[in-house]
Formats: C-alpha cells, sequence, structure tokens
C-alpha cells in the first residue's frame, strides 16, 4: 500500500467516526440501565394524546400534495447534484475551450441549464405544487 | 517541529491506510470529546443569553457565578430519569434514532476543520478527513439529522409525533436546495470544494464579496437547525412537542443533545464559508503564534452563535405554509441570482 493516498483511504476515518457516534448514546442508554429507577405500568407506557386515551393508530395516510412537495424537491436536488462537476469545468481553464455570446461555454451552458429549471420552477409554482396543505 | 512534520508526511504517503486509521481513531477520540463538551457549552450559553435578553438571570447557583455547571447537573437528572417506551412504538426504530443523530453529527465533525496552527508561515488546518468535496459532503451529512427526527416521529406512533415529523422532512427540502446553491456559489469563488482551501482563499470574506448568498445560507443553516423560527417540527404551542412528544429522560437528552451538536457544527460551517474562517493577524507573541488562527476562529464562532441565540429570542414562529413558500418561492430564485452575481464578480476577480 506505498505510494500517494487513495481515495479510499480518507474515508477510513469516516466509518471510525460513526461507529464513535453510536458509541456514545449506547454508553448513555447502559449507564441510564444500571442507574435509573425502572417501574413500568400500562397507563405510564401508554400514547400521549392531550391526557385521553388515544384514537386508532396514528399511522395516518397524509395528502397526496406532500407526495408533489418531495417529487419537486427530488428534481431541484438533482439540479444542485449537477452543479457540482460544473464548478470543476468553471475552475479548470483547459475545459473551456469556444466563447458563445460573449460568454464562454462553461458559463453559457449552465445558464441555459438553470433557466429551464426556472421556467420548471414557475411552472410548479402555478399548477400550486408548492402549495402546502 | 519540522523533523515531526517531515516524519508524519512520509509516513503518510508510505501507509496511507494505517496513517488514517491511526488519526481516524485519535480524532474520534478527541472530537466526541470536543463536540459533547462543546454543545454542553452552548446550551449554557443560550441558557444564559436567553436569561439576559428576558432580563432574568439564568443559571446563577451550581458552579459559581455565571453557573457554569449547571448543565452538567441537568445532565445528571437525566441520567437519573425512568427510562420508558411507549407500548405501541415500533421500537427498534424509536431506540435507533438517537443513536443514528449521533452518527450523523460525527460525520459531519470528522470533515470540518475546527481551526489551524500556524508556523513557518504556514496554515496547518485541523481536520481528519481533509476530502477534495468536503463543503459537499458536510453539507449532505448535515441534513442526516432530519431522519433521525422522522424516524423518532414516525415510530412514536404518536399523530403529534407524526405530524412534527411530515413538517420536518418539508421544511428541509424547501431549504436543502438554496443552501446548495449558496455552497456552489461560494466554491465558484474559491475555486475549490475543500473546506480548508475556501477558507483560506477568501482575501475578501465571502460574506461582502455575496451579501445575497450570506443571508440565504444563514436563513438555510437556522432551518437546517430547526431552530425559532423555523422550529414547525417541533411547536410546542401547537403539536405538543413535535416529533420527541413520546421521548423522555435520556433518549430525549441526546435528541436534544445532538441539536446543540449540529448547531456548534453549523456556525464553524457558516464561519469558514463566508467569514474567513480562521483568518486574522497572527499575534507577534511566540507561543500564540501558533495557536492565534485557533484563537480567531473561536471568537468568530461564538459571535454567530450568539447571532443564532438572538434570533431565536427576537423573532416569532412562521407558519409552515409561510416556511416552505419562502424557501420556494423567494429563497431559491434569489440564491440562482446569487450564483450568477458570483460568476460575474468571480471571473473579475480571477
Amino acid at each position: 500500500m506505498a505510494g500517494e493516498p487513495m481515495a479510499v483511504d480518507y474515508y477510513i476515518p469516516l466509518i471510525i467516526f460513526m461507529i464513535m457516534g453510536a458509541i456514545v448514546p449506547i454508553a448513555a442508554l447502559a449507564a441510564v440501565k444500571i442507574i435509573a429507577p425502572l417501574k413500568p405500568s400500562r397507563k405510564k407506557r401508554s400514547t400521549y394524546e392531550g391526557g385521553l386515551c388515544p384514537v386508532r393508530d396514528a399511522k395516518i395516510q397524509y395528502s397526496v400534495q406532500y407526495y408533489l412537495f418531495a417529487i419537486v424537491f427530488v428534481i431541484f436536488d438533482v439540479e444542485v447534484l449537477f452543479l457540482y462537476p460544473w464548478i470543476y469545468v468553471y475552475a479548470n481553464k483547459a475545459l473551456q475551450q469556444f466563447m458563445v455570446f460573449g460568454m464562454n461555454n462553461a458559463v453559457f451552458e449552465m445558464l441555459l441549464f438553470i433557466v429551464v429549471l426556472l421556467v420548471g420552477l414557475v411552472y410548479a409554482v402555478k399548477k400550486e405544487a408548492l402549495r402546502w396543505v | 517541529m519540522d523533523g515531526i512534520i517531515e516524519a508524519i508526511s512520509s509516513f503518510a504517503s508510505q501507509e496511507p491506510a494505517i496513517y488514517y486509521l491511526i488519526i481516524g481513531i485519535i480524532g474520534a477520540v478527541v472530537l466526541s470529546a470536543v463536540v459533547n463538551i462543546g454543545a454542553m457549552y452552548v446550551i449554557w450559553l443560550e441558557v444564559k443569553l436567553l436569561g439576559d435578553f428576558s432580563a432574568r438571570y439564568g443559571p446563577n447557583r451550581v458552579g459559581g457565578r455565571w453557573g457554569l455547571l449547571q448543565i452538567v447537573a441537568d445532565a445528571i437528572k437525566l441520567f437519573t430519569k425512568e427510562d420508558s417506551i411507549p407500548a405501541s412504538a415500533d421500537k427498534p426504530v424509536y431506540v435507533w434514532a438517537p443513536i443514528v443523530a449521533s452518527m450523523a453529527t460525527m460525520l459531519v465533525a470528522a470533515a470540518i476543520p475546527f481551526g489551524a496552527l500556524y508556523f513557518n508561515g504556514k496554515y496547518y488546518p485541523l481536520v481528519v478527513a481533509n476530502m477534495d468535496i468536503s463543503a459537499f459532503y458536510v453539507e449532505a451529512a448535515l441534513s442526516l439529522l432530519v431522519i433521525a427526527a422522522f424516524m423518532a416521529g414516525y415510530s412514536s406512533n404518536n399523530k403529534y409525533s407524526l405530524l412534527g415529523a411530515f413538517r420536518g422532512i418539508a421544511r428541509m427540502i424547501s431549504y436543502e436546495v438554496p443552501m446548495g446553491v449558496c455552497v456552489i456559489s461560494v466554491a465558484i469563488m474559491a475555486h475549490s470544494l475543500n473546506l480548508a482551501e475556501i477558507a483560506q482563499n477568501q482575501t475578501l470574506w465571502y460574506a461582502f464579496a455575496q451579501p445575497l448568498g450570506f443571508g440565504i445560507f444563514i436563513v438555510a443553516l437556522i432551518t437546517d437547525l430547526g431552530r425559532i423560527p423555523f422550529d414547525q417540527s417541533e411547536a410546542e404551542e401547537e403539536i405538543i412537542c413535535g416529533y420527541t412528544t413520546e421521548y423522555g429522560g435520556i433518549r430525549w437528552g441526546l435528541i436534544l443533545f445532538q441539536e446543540y451538536n449540529n448547531m456548534l457544527l453549523g456556525s464553524i460551517l457558516l464561519t469558514l464559508l463566508f467569514l474567513g474562517g480562521w483568518a486574522g493577524p497572527i499575534i507577534p507573541v511566540p507561543g500564540l503564534s501558533i495557536i492565534s488562527p485557533l484563537i480567531w476562529m473561536f471568537m468568530k464562532v461564538v459571535i454567530v452563535l450568539w447571532f443564532l441565540i438572538w434570533t431565536r429570542s427576537a423573532l416569532l414562529r412562521l407558519r409552515i405554509d409561510q416556511v416552505t413558500d419562502l424557501g420556494w418561492k423567494v429563497l431559491l430564485p434569489l440564491s440562482i441570482v446569487n450564483l450568477a452575481w458570483a460568476v460575474v464578480v468571480g471571473s473579475y476577480f480571477a
């Protein structure tokens, strides 16, 4: 494994950090098991609902409008993901070969991409896909 | 000092896997202590400042005149509380929600530079995983907390919790896109996605170079952290306690604690992206010159934390539809405008 650090090596600390992130709360929960009193009762373990007995299960069907929200989010989040590689193109002069309307190709192509998505946003707003229920 | 750095860098290039394993273990132990103790004092700062803002004393009994150990007393109380799980809850998910929140926080902490050391005219950033894309990575990992919040809300099997969880997701997705575009605008100006490089490339603080992006990022950050005026997922006047309604004792404490951990990490991220990171005049005293970037970083982070607490006590909670409207119909177009500004100004300066 000699030589330049590989991209994978940078991610070894992340695994250790994730494990460490799990150890701390598990240790806290274990400590509570030892020192805290435990006297469960049926009333104590019931769900809180304004002091009355809970009515029916809580796993309700939510409005379909919420689903539209998520769909619009996915579209725009993917837009942002496409912008990240563009930073590399923008910072790297070798990838900018020609000019369009006085702009270099990296700027122009991204401008086109963003305009199309903004039209999409206006459409979503007009169709009331972003109206909260 | 030079010899030590030489030896470390030659070892790192010969045995990268072992080097990153050792760095990871040391970093995980040190940073989990730093982040957790830091979060305790963020809570202390918040309680104390909220007291000041409403003309009360705040904590002033436990741990001297400033109540410095009040938070330790609170933690001991949480440890001795009965650990009660509701009978109708989805138990594995309910138990794992605080643990997932803690894992998400540590994943953020791994990639954030906490400061830098200065010697021989060079800055050495203090960061465990110095990735090329750390700005992107940190933004992604910061939004993992909402998954833990959804796990908590959904598994509790309580109507208020579920409403809080739905609201949390809607709020997060409305502000994720403007926040991402702001990070991109910063990266455009800095020509890098590495947080340490972004901090060092700021000859002019990006808070001044792109004030619009700075404002949008602050709003999106407050939303991501779920603080007033954007804490609809746990609005206590509307839905009891939101997604933490069914949590009590140490489990509730863990979720609350992760929110303050993330507040600390979010303030560091804001400082790195927009306030020049550890930039500041080097203090010309032999011992202090090495840690003077850390001192500047600490001062800036405390100011950002103070600002976040100030907005909490000064502003009112918005309605959930106002929040989503603000995100989609105002901040998203404005963040695109800021991106165009960054391209124009960035190419002018470069």
